[in-house]
């Protein structure tokens, strides 16, 4: 009960820290909000005076007050859940921002989070146990290989070879144009058609993580004292290499797992970016872009709970599975 | 060996993974929005970020570019040069140098069927003095009062400025039926909105909205798609490109290289395109500072560079190097002073520029322009994603490095060059000059002292802190001008000063990327027939749309 406690107070100092360097550091970023939407416009070609600017300065309704006040109005806003209007654009709340590019990063980067684990871990093992056969070279290469590709360059290229000249897929976006989102099975589709490419670029690119994680913590424990004995005694090649070589090295990747969720709000600014998908990465990115204090703020929050969240679990879960660290 | 492999096989799960969810679905997705076949429009829309925000308030700046073809002006003058377009008006006088008066156009209605007045007009112009946020183009630091009697408008300045009419022409008009309720204008989204204009929205999705033809728009008759589309926009560029190139568009705007080969060869018969000026990129110098104050010290950097190589490295030899004039050639051609020689433009020569620079106080030494023991020198600020801007600095950097004066660039974030420039706190930056197809407008915004703010308060126009008694004059005496013969004369003047003192130095035409398909609509400005400059995000669209033609 102590450890829980304590660890909850961790949780609690943690969250104001990083609630507080969240507020900080979007104001350190060198330009002002106004500054953005003239950029923004001036990039178009639009010829832009005076007048313009004054006008956006009331329209955006720039920061109001002092620091102190300002930051004390924030960590009120938090405690109630209240994020306000995007400073780039008045018209749009924070929270409705958040809300409609949130399920479409949860499943993409959560599903291909899960499936390169599953795939990643179960290609380790397999390494692992046939260590120096040519069946692991060719993992561990055919792993460093993708490694090696940057997200977005993968993206890209798999944009111009399956979107553009193959025209299998559609080149941006999360569904067709002129769709909205809704529950029926043809928007599902066209859903899952469009998260194909960004998908198999997030799970390629990390799939090789897990790979090498897991083989080299297989080759570790198969040098332990129990698979000698139990290959001493005769035992099943598989049930050593499964039931009692991975599953001991699985500890590991299951606390990098559990990270790896908690990062999976953080959607993939680059990947989303190249497939336009409308996530929370390309949000991020949009919102640092228009230096919107009020957006950056919530989704860095967003992204900071789930983080610290997913710690605080994989904590319990740890004093749960292993003794000695509840002692500690 | 393994590579190769290994693609295929990322290959044939792709396929596979097709397969299973249907390939005719696969490919749907693909074709799902392209060319809609008889009277659809298909225009590249607005940057979604990432998803696009229903916003159809003409006064906002977020407001999707849809809503140009739903309200109109009362005139929009040609962004080449200016000739007016009317709308709402049917043409305006000038009584005086202060006094506007435009006759609107009788018989017009609005979308809902409610007629059309000159209240709505007066109605909307009070609307944006009411609400300094909604006034985005500052009508109201210019007018006194906008009154009405009959079909006949009449807007009276509080000092003359005949050449603002362009900008007064261009405020969108809203029904004053529709529009008096409405409570926080800034943020009113308008989401369903009544207007004049020729469309009217069908629908809004967050990837794309719709609009079809208004069938009681006063010049129905003449307007060809019977729907628009605009899908959104990716925020990524290369992204953007293939889906240009893979032909979805009748219009688009976008700057791709070799042009012949990525677009026009994908489609021989239909894809065209029109690149023209729209605008001049310059070395703005800092002009509170020394020697970038002195005349001389920029006419010898502006001799000593060669314009063309540096158009060519900069926008792929697509625009030419700039007239020192100011004006944009040849769009604003009837305007040029047939006395400059060569048109304004001039070639390089390292001996002019020696000369200017020892006029200046500076001589070469040791293969180093220095003055009193130190060397000349400019850093040279511009926003980090302008590839074009930083192609055209590192060859000038080169260039002016043969002079013997160092220049170092300085790429910043956009944010941060924007600020920099408007606070004064710079030595030198890339910027764009001109560009509204009117002379006086783009002279004004660049030159007028009123506008030289000190350094550390900010300032939009006049950035490089310009102030000249002669010029300002000149800008007065053109701003009262109501005569052709006077308008020339002062524009003459203007066009003198700027070839022999050069307040900016002039470099070359930035383009505007106007890449069109004629299969479904023909009637697109060309160079034979520059009615207006290509651009999706302004007025431009109402009159382009308006002169389609099927194909």
């Amino acid at each position: 009960m102590r450890y829980v406690l304590t660890k909850l107070g961790l949780f609690a100092l943690t969250l104001w820290a990083a609630v507080t360097l969240n507020f900080i550091l979007p104001r350190l970023m060198p330009g002002s909000p106004l500054d953005a939407a003239l950029a923004k416009l001036a990039s178009n070609g639009v010829p832009i005076t005076n007048a313009q600017r004054k006008a956006i300065e009331v329209q955006l309704g720039s920061p109001h007050g002092s620091v102190v006040s300002q930051y004390w109005d924030y960590l009120g806003n938090i405690a109630t859940f209240q994020f306000g209007r995007s400073y780039s654009d008045p018209t749009r709340t924070v929270a409705g921002s958040i809300l409609r590019a949130l399920p479409w990063t949860l499943l993409l980067v959560g599903i291909t989070t899960i499936l390169a684990f599953v795939l990643g871990t179960l290609l380790g093992v397999y390494a692992g146990w046939r260590r120096g056969t040519k069946a692991d070279t060719s993992v561990t290469l055919g792993a460093t290989l993708f490694a090696a590709f940057p997200p977005f360059w993968l993206g890209l290229l798999l944009l111009y070879v399956f979107a553009f000249k193959l025209d299998w897929f559609a080149i941006k976006g999360g569904y067709s144009e002129g769709l909205s989102p809704n529950w029926s099975p043809s928007f599902l589709n066209d859903a899952v058609q469009h998260s194909i490419l960004p998908g198999l670029t997030l799970a390629v690119t990390t799939l090789s993580g897990w790979v090498f994680g897991m083989r080299n913590n297989m080759i570790n424990t198969l040098g332990e004292d129990y698979v000698t004995f139990a290959e001493a005694n005769g035992l099943h090649q598989r049930t050593i290499a499964l039931r009692y070589a991975a599953r001991n090295a699985l500890l590991p990747n299951v606390t990098a797992f559990g990270l790896s969720l908690g990062a999976v709000l953080g959607g993939s600014v680059l990947v989303e970016g190249v497939f336009s998908y409308p996530g929370l990465g390309h949000l991020l990115f949009e919102a640092v872009t228009n230096h919107d204090y009020p957006l950056m703020q919530a989704l860095f929050l967003v992204l900071t709970v789930s983080m610290l969240t997913a710690i605080f679990v994989v904590d319990l879960l740890y004093a749960r599975l292993d003794p000695r660290v509840r002692r500690a | 060996m393994r590579t190769s492999l290994l693609i295929r096989s990322t290959a044939i799960a792709t396929a596979l993974a097709c397969a299973t969810l249907g390939l005719a679905a696969c490919k749907g997705a693909g074709n799902g929005s392209g060319n809609g076949g008889a009277g659809v429009l298909t225009i590249q829309g607005d940057a979604g970020d990432p998803t696009l925000t229903e916003n159809f308030n003409p006064f906002s700046t977020t407001q999707l570019e849809g809503t140009r073809l739903i309200y109109e002006p009362l005139e929009i003058p040609s962004s080449v040069d200016g000739t007016y377009t009317p709308f709402l008006a049917t043409g305006f006088k000038t009584p005086s140098p202060t006094t506007l008066t435009y006759t609107l156009r009788s018989g017009v209605k609005w979308s809902d069927g409610k007629p059309f007045s000159a209240a709505d007009v007066v109605f909307t112009f009070n609307l944006l003095k009411k609400n300094a946020a909604l006034d985005t183009t500052g009508v109201w630091a210019q007018l006194a009062s906008v009154t009405s009697s009959g079909n006949t408008v009449t807007m009276t300045l509080k000092s003359a400025n005949v050449p603002f009419a362009a900008t007064i022409a261009q405020v969108p008009i809203v029904p004053e039926h529709a529009w008096k309720s409405v409570g926080d204008a800034a943020k009113y989204t308008n989401t369903k909105p009544v207007g004049t204009g020729p469309f009217t929205l069908q629908k809004f999705a967050p990837t794309q909205y719709t609009l079809k033809k208004n069938g009681s728009y006063w010049n129905a008759k003449n307007i060809a798609p019977s729907q628009v589309r605009f899908p959104a926009q990716s925020s990524n560029q290369s992204t953007n490109q293939l889906d240009v190139t893979s032909g979805k568009f009748d219009w688009s705007y976008n700057f791709l290289p070799n042009v012949q080969k990525t677009f026009v060869a994908r489609d021989k018969q239909h894809n065209k395109y029109w690149f023209p000026p729209g605008g001049t990129i310059a070395l703005f110098l800092n002009l509170t500072k020394s020697p970038y104050d002195d005349p001389n010290f920029r006419l010898g950097l502006s001799y000593a560079l060669n314009r063309d190589v540096i158009a060519k490295k900069a926008v792929n030899g697509y625009t030419d190097a700039a007239s020192l004039s100011g004006l944009i050639l040849p769009n604003l051609q009837k305007y040029l002073d047939p006395s400059l020689p060569n048109k304004g433009l001039v070639t390089q020569s390292t001996s002019d520029a020696m000369q200017a620079f020892a006029k200046a106080g500076y001589t070469l030494k040791g293969g180093k322009l220095t003055k009193g023991g130190k060397q000349a020198s400019i850093k040279v600020e511009m926003p980090n994603n302008f590839s074009d801007w930083i192609a055209a600095a590192t060859e000038m950097k080169s260039q002016l490095a043969k002079v013997g004066v160092t220049v170092t660039l300085d790429e910043p974030q956009y944010a941060q060059y924007e600020k920099d420039i408007q606070a004064g706190t710079f030595d030198a930056a890339f910027g764009g000059f001109g560009g509204t197809g009117n002379p006086y407008t783009d002279f004004n915004n660049a030159l007028n002292g009123k506008y030289a703010a000190p350094v550390n308060t900010p300032t939009v126009n006049n950035f490089e802190r310009f102030k000249d008694a002669t010029v300002d004059s000149s800008l007065s005496k053109l701003a009262a001008a109501t005569s052709t013969n006077t308008q020339m004369q002062a524009t003459y003047e203007l066009e003198q000063y700027m070839y022999r003192n050069q307040p900016m130095v002039l470099l070359y035409y930035g383009g505007s990327w106007g890449l069109f398909s004629t299969k479904h609509f023909t009637g697109w400005p060309s160079a034979q027939d520059a009615y207006m400059l290509p651009t999706t995000y302004n007025n431009a669209m109402l009159v382009i749309v308006s002169r389609l033609k099927k194909a």
